[in-house]
């Protein structure tokens, strides 16, 4: 699989003119970027402020860590890095404070997993219906978050931005072969859930 | 292949990651079931979707926001990027520190062998006329090079502090002009290789001669008309020894000779004494080397000036040649270096000796 290569030269253009002190360097960071984690925090959140809220904090640690950033892997990787920490902490707490999250059944099925997608229940919330009246972006979006957040988010780093499954390991700190079940398993759960329009 | 197993392995059976049996496992299996036929569409229809999903415009006001929230924490309004660029380009130089503090150690190091070894010896140390003085008439040739203070008495008296030469530069003007070195400052090659034997690498064994030369030599003072011939510059540059300003640079390698080649002392019987000189040319001439220069004996017996062979050889050949001269002579114990460094010869490889026939 291909690794993520974000704007390539342009972005490194950017990292050095922040390095050097240039006004206005963080500001086109932000500007370059910030579709992207927006997405990937919106995606991951299911809540439009709770993606805002993220978004902000990943530029503001971004802006506090960028002289630590290496340049090992591209800058828009390392966002979404950060991206998917804070999404994941926020979810966690989430589930703490509050029941906005609807809790997983009980793991079902194969080696005390738990399932990677829950469907909701009204007639609403029916794929088909969903389908009906729901562009293909949104759908896929809304597909998503349905599937439980730690599947979520490799889905959106693997499937959506191009993340190897070694770097999603990497960052979930879980072996290859875990990540790579989870996806097969998230992947056939969205099969399903977009049969009628895929 | 049951369907299940088929399903599971869809993923890495697109991927690639399967082994072949496994991978013709699931292939077969795909291409006799309709079902998982459909499953593996499907799936590679969502994974396809995914990749397609472009990111959502983020909204207008983060950006604001986010540049809000930097300021704020760095307290310096207007200035979003300076801070943590300062405190990247502060982190990416100290990085560096060290190395670069290690190189201009280096540096440091490098310039002052430089300037020791290289520079051209403009304000005049004393002993830069002292080993040039056999070439011209001694005074006319030093009081170019050094300050008037220092042309009054002798050269090397008077131990000045090691700033003299700077504040000499600095505070008398004509001290400060620097001399204009012309070809005929340099001395030539051969002149010095005819006349200077004193500038051997490895003078290992004094050449005979009347003491009562060497002490004459040796009393003269500075300016005296005995400083002529080799024996007067090393009795100048003994008497000398002692440097009177040691951070002074010495002259440079370019406006000194050369030397090259080893002095080897040959001891021979009186009546082996008839033609030892040829009998040397012929053994470095037989080793492939080359007789640059032989000088017979001189005088009648001891008291003359003695025989003296200069050859040059192929390093290699250098043992061959020492043991020769052990089969028309004897080398006394000390009268030739083993070790061969250079510069032992006028060119790499090559090593010169300077053999010279005593009658003992």
């Amino acid at each position: 699989m291909e690794t993520p290569g974000g704007k390539g030269q342009p972005v490194d253009l950017l990292v050095e003119a922040f390095r050097q002190g240039k006004p206005g360097a963080f500001e086109a960071i932000v500007r370059a970027h910030q579709d992207r984690v927006y997405s990937f925090c919106a995606r991951m959140l299911s809540d439009r402020d709770d993606a805002f809220d993220a978004a902000q904090e990943v530029f503001l640690s971004a802006w506090r860590n960028l002289a630590g950033f290496r340049g090992e892997a591209a800058l828009s990787t390392w966002l979404l890095r950060i991206a998917a920490n804070r999404c994941l902490n926020r979810i966690r707490r989430r589930k703490v404070l509050s029941e906005r999250e609807a809790p997983w059944p009980e793991p079902m099925g194969e080696e005390g997993e738990r399932p990677a997608f829950q469907p909701e229940g009204g007639e609403a919330d029916r794929p088909d219906r969903v389908a009906e009246t729901r562009e293909m972006g949104e759908i896929l979006t809304e597909a998503l978050s349905r599937l439980d957040p730690d599947s979520r988010w490799m889905v959106l780093l693997s499937d959506v931005e191009g993340f190897s499954y070694a770097e999603v390991a990497a960052l979930a700190e879980v072996p290859v072969g875990t990540v790579k079940s989870r996806l097969h398993r998230a992947r056939m759960s969205l099969r399903r859930l977009l049969s009628p329009v895929a | 292949m049951e369907c299940r197993e088929a399903q599971d392995r869809m993923s890495d059976f697109r991927d690639g990651t399967l082994d072949t049996p496994e991978a013709a496992a699931v292939a077969a299996h795909l291409m006799g079931c309709g079902e998982c036929a459909a499953v593996a569409e499907s799936l590679d229809a969502v994974r396809e979707r995914l990749r397609g999903l472009s990111p959502a415009p983020a909204p207008p006001e983060l950006l604001p926001r986010v540049l809000a929230a930097v300021e704020a924490e760095s307290g310096t309004a207007g200035a979003a990027s300076a801070p943590a660029g300062a405190a990247a380009r502060r982190s990416f130089l100290s990085r560096f520190r060290v190395p670069i503090e290690a190189a201009a150690a280096v540096l440091l190091i490098a310039s002052v062998y430089w300037y020791q070894h290289a520079a051209p010896p403009v304000p005049g140390p004393p002993p830069v006329p002292t080993v040039q003085a056999p070439k011209t008439a001694p005074r006319s040739d030093v009081s170019p090079d050094v300050s008037p203070d220092a042309a009054k008495g002798s050269p090397s008296v008077a131990p000045l502090p090691p700033t003299r030469p700077k504040t000499a530069r600095d505070e008398s003007p004509a001290a400060a002009k620097p001399r204009e070195w012309t070809a005929a400052d340099l001395p030539s090659v051969p002149a010095v290789r005819a006349s200077s034997n004193s500038e051997r690498i490895v003078p290992v064994a004094p050449p005979a001669e009347p003491e009562s030369k060497r002490e004459e030599a040796a009393g003269a003072g500075a300016g005296s008309p005995a400083l002529e011939g080799g024996r007067g510059v090393e009795a100048a540059r003994t008497r000398e020894a002692e440097p009177p300003w040691v951070l002074a640079a010495p002259p440079s390698r370019l406006h000194r000779p050369l030397p090259y080649g080893r002095d080897v002392s040959l001891n021979v019987e009186p009546g082996d004494r008839a033609g030892v000189e040829d009998r040397i040319a012929a053994a470095a001439i037989r080793l492939g080397g080359l007789v640059e220069q032989i000088e017979r004996e001189g005088g009648s017996g001891t008291g003359g000036a003695p025989g003296m062979v200069r050859v040059v050889l192929p390093g290699a050949a250098a043992a061959g040649f020492l043991e020769e001269l052990g089969r028309i002579g004897t080398v006394p114990p000390g009268g030739a270096a083993e070790a061969i460094d250079l510069p032992a010869g006028p060119r790499p490889g090559t090593v010169a000796y300077a053999v010279r026939i005593r009658v003992r």
